[in-house]
């Protein structure tokens, strides 16, 4: 018998019945479990089942152990798929939607997927599939294997703990963001009681929920765009004054204009107000620009650049 | 056919069978579209599910699927009648998609993707457009639509383009073939007149583009396919020492070689074409990078360079903050 149809048996008499069933009885109850003519014998039964198990929970389905008699906590256990648990509500999405989510699906890659189905397009199955419009190619954005998981912790609102440079942080997630072809996580930090943001690559192993859900609340609008290098630290916030020359400009205002304040000089020059957190993000940035940009002040900043400058050219 | 696992073929049929059954005898070439199918198996996969039901496996029990006419039907299969569950990676994924289409610049905010990650949102028991965020980096809204115009209308475009490998501006003729966002970056690839070849620009480094009258054949395309940064075989070779805190260089540029290098750091080497771009990258990495083979006196020079304008403006301003030393 094809493995494909046991599971379906398997997944029918898991949600249609009334209460748990126990290993025992789907053995008798699912077909495929025993053989047509050849007899299964109780090793091998256990290793179907237990693979079929995997199988299912990888998928996403909630498949549970419970007392089969709910009055009786200590009654033997056996196994549900609790339809509430199972079903996708519906979201409905009308075909316009949908074909716009496809789109997005075709012309966005996330990670290393290429070839085959990608997780996003699994995903629109779900949701009634969808016809497919042509579309160019047009962004990758990076994959990283903690991605599902945090995901799962902010739209639960779980608390994470993970090590990250070190130590272990304590995390509530509320926001995943890309920027610059990085992936972060921001939340607030419940060791230092203040917001922070985390690059899930330098996570030193999985984060880990814990406690229940729905243990924190998340902030509202906490929107806006992902801040830049120059703020993704937790130093003492300095307001730095960048002079940038007249040819990098327009490049240099464009970049900083959601972060800062922007002056524009007669000679086409542009003096830059950016709020710091990060030295070495900030002098990342300054040092794009080569010698065609100059921290003017304060003091601090200007001569972390000279003394970093004095360092390389000693 | 292509031999797919039980898991992925029931993946799918999860989100197929619900689907069929709550419409009245779609074709199966709808079908095939909607799911990513071929007729072929699709018709393997109902083949199958007309044995499947529940104990005892009656007929009355049993899902019914009947195909006529090019049309299909499921009936009987109500413990599938909703899909599974989205799974967290998937929310994820479609959230991301979603985020990176409304984040391109022009992009509809109210249009239909807006509206359908609102609704994906909910089911997903989070804030549309606040758990998710992508940012794809800055580019003009003008000068992109201008590049969009060209690649799909085959027009040739007059860009004014900061070279940052170089540090140099030069105006030039371009064939855009595509334009697209990797790395937190928009980039046109296409032939450049004044290079005499295929190559990437940063749409954030076009200070001005000109859609041309003058058109390309698309068919004429030289080899595509320029990497992010593609080194030429002629390309002076750099041999960097990398403190441990600097081995992400690494894993961000193309390197021809990685080693162990002294006290837990790595010996990278590199093909570099421009030298601001090496200038930049020793300025950034301070003392964690040692160039042992190449220039050794480039990262004293730039430094001096930089310093060179501080101690300026300090004469200038006889700044008394100043803590210039003397070189």
């Amino acid at each position: 018998m094809d493995r494909l149809e046991r599971l379906i048996n398997l997944m029918a008499a898991l949600l249609e019945a009334d209460r748990p069933l126990d290993r025992a009885e789907l053995r008798r109850r699912v077909s495929g479990y025993e053989g047509e003519g050849e007899e299964v014998d109780d090793a091998t039964f256990r290793r179907m089942f237990e693979r079929d198990k995997d199988a299912l929970r990888q998928m996403g389905v909630p498949l549970v152990i419970e007392p089969i008699d709910p009055q009786r906590p200590d009654s033997a256990e056996g196994y549900r798929i609790p339809r509430e648990r199972y079903e996708l509500p519906d979201p409905g999405l009308d075909p316009e939607e949908l074909a716009a989510l496809r789109l997005a699906a075709s012309a966005v890659s996330v990670g290393e997927e290429t070839g085959g189905t990608t997780t996003a397009t699994a995903a629109l199955w779900k949701l009634g599939g969808g016809v497919e419009n042509p579309s160019a190619f047009l962004a990758a954005l990076p994959g990283s294997e903690y991605l599902g998981l945090l995901f799962g912790a902010v739209a639960e609102r779980r608390t994470v703990r993970f090590p990250y440079q070190g130590r272990t942080r304590t995390v509530d997630p509320w926001t995943l963001s890309c920027r610059a072809g990085k992936w972060y996580l921001s939340g607030f930090d419940r060791d230092r009681q203040d917001d922070r943001m985390f690059r899930l690559d330098r996570m030193d192993a999985a984060p880990e929920p814990f406690g229940p859900a729905g243990s924190f609340e998340r902030p509202s609008s906490g929107g806006g765009p992902p801040p830049p290098p120059w703020l993704l630290g937790d130093e003492e916030r300095l307001v730095a004054e960048l002079l940038v020359d007249a040819g990098q400009a327009a490049l240099a205002a464009a970049e900083a204009a959601v972060h800062g304040q922007v002056e524009h000089r007669p000679d086409g020059s542009v003096i830059l107000r950016l709020p710091v957190t990060s030295r070495a993000g900030f002098r990342s940035f300054v040092f794009g620009f080569l010698d065609h940009a100059e921290v003017l002040g304060p003091p601090e900043l200007r001569r972390d650049v000279v003394e970093w400058l004095n360092g390389l050219a000693s | 056919m292509p031999r797919t696992s039980a898991e992925d073929r029931l993946r799918r049929l999860l989100a197929v069978v619900p689907w069929v059954a709550a419409h009245d005898g779609p074709t199966v070439d709808e079908v095939c579209a909607r799911f990513d199918l071929s007729e072929a198996e699709l018709l393997a996969d109902l083949d199958l599910l007309w044995l499947c039901g529940l104990y005892p496996y009656t007929p009355d029990v049993l899902v019914e699927v009947d195909i006529a006419d090019g049309r299909v039907w499921i009936r009987y299969a109500d413990f599938f009648r909703r899909p599974l569950r989205l799974t967290a990676a998937e929310g994820l994924a479609l959230l991301s998609v979603g985020a990176t289409l409304l984040a391109v610049p022009g992009a509809d905010r109210d249009g239909p993707l807006a509206r359908g990650l609102t609704k994906l949102a909910s089911v997903l028991g989070v804030e549309p457009h606040e758990t998710v965020e992508v940012e794809l980096g800055p580019a003009s809204a003008d000068v992109l639509a201008k590049m969009h115009t060209g690649v799909a209308e085959h027009r040739q475009l007059e860009i004014d383009y900061y070279s940052f490998g170089r540090d140099d501006r030069t105006v030039r003729v371009i064939d855009p073939r595509r334009v697209f966002n990797a790395a937190g970056q928009w980039y046109v690839e296409g032939f450049c007149h004044r290079a005499g070849g295929n190559r990437l620009f940063r749409v954030d480094r076009v200070h001005r583009a000109a859609l041309l009258e003058s058109t390309f054949d698309p068919r004429d395309a030289p080899e595509s396919g320029v990497s992010l940064y593609s080194p030429r075989s002629d390309d002076p070779v750099v041999t960097l020492e990398l403190a441990p805190r600097a081995s992400w260089v690494a894993d961000h540029y193309p390197v021809e070689g990685v080693e162990s290098g002294p006290d837990g750091g790595l010996r990278v080497t590199m093909r570099i074409s421009e030298q601001a771009w090496l200038e930049r990258l020793l300025l950034r990495l301070g003392p964690d990078a040692v160039v042992v083979e190449g220039d050794p006196d480039l990262a004293r020079a730039v430094a001096n360079r930089l310093l060179a304008r501080y101690r300026l403006s300090d004469a200038a301003t006889s700044n008394p903050g100043s803590t210039l030393a003397s070189p």
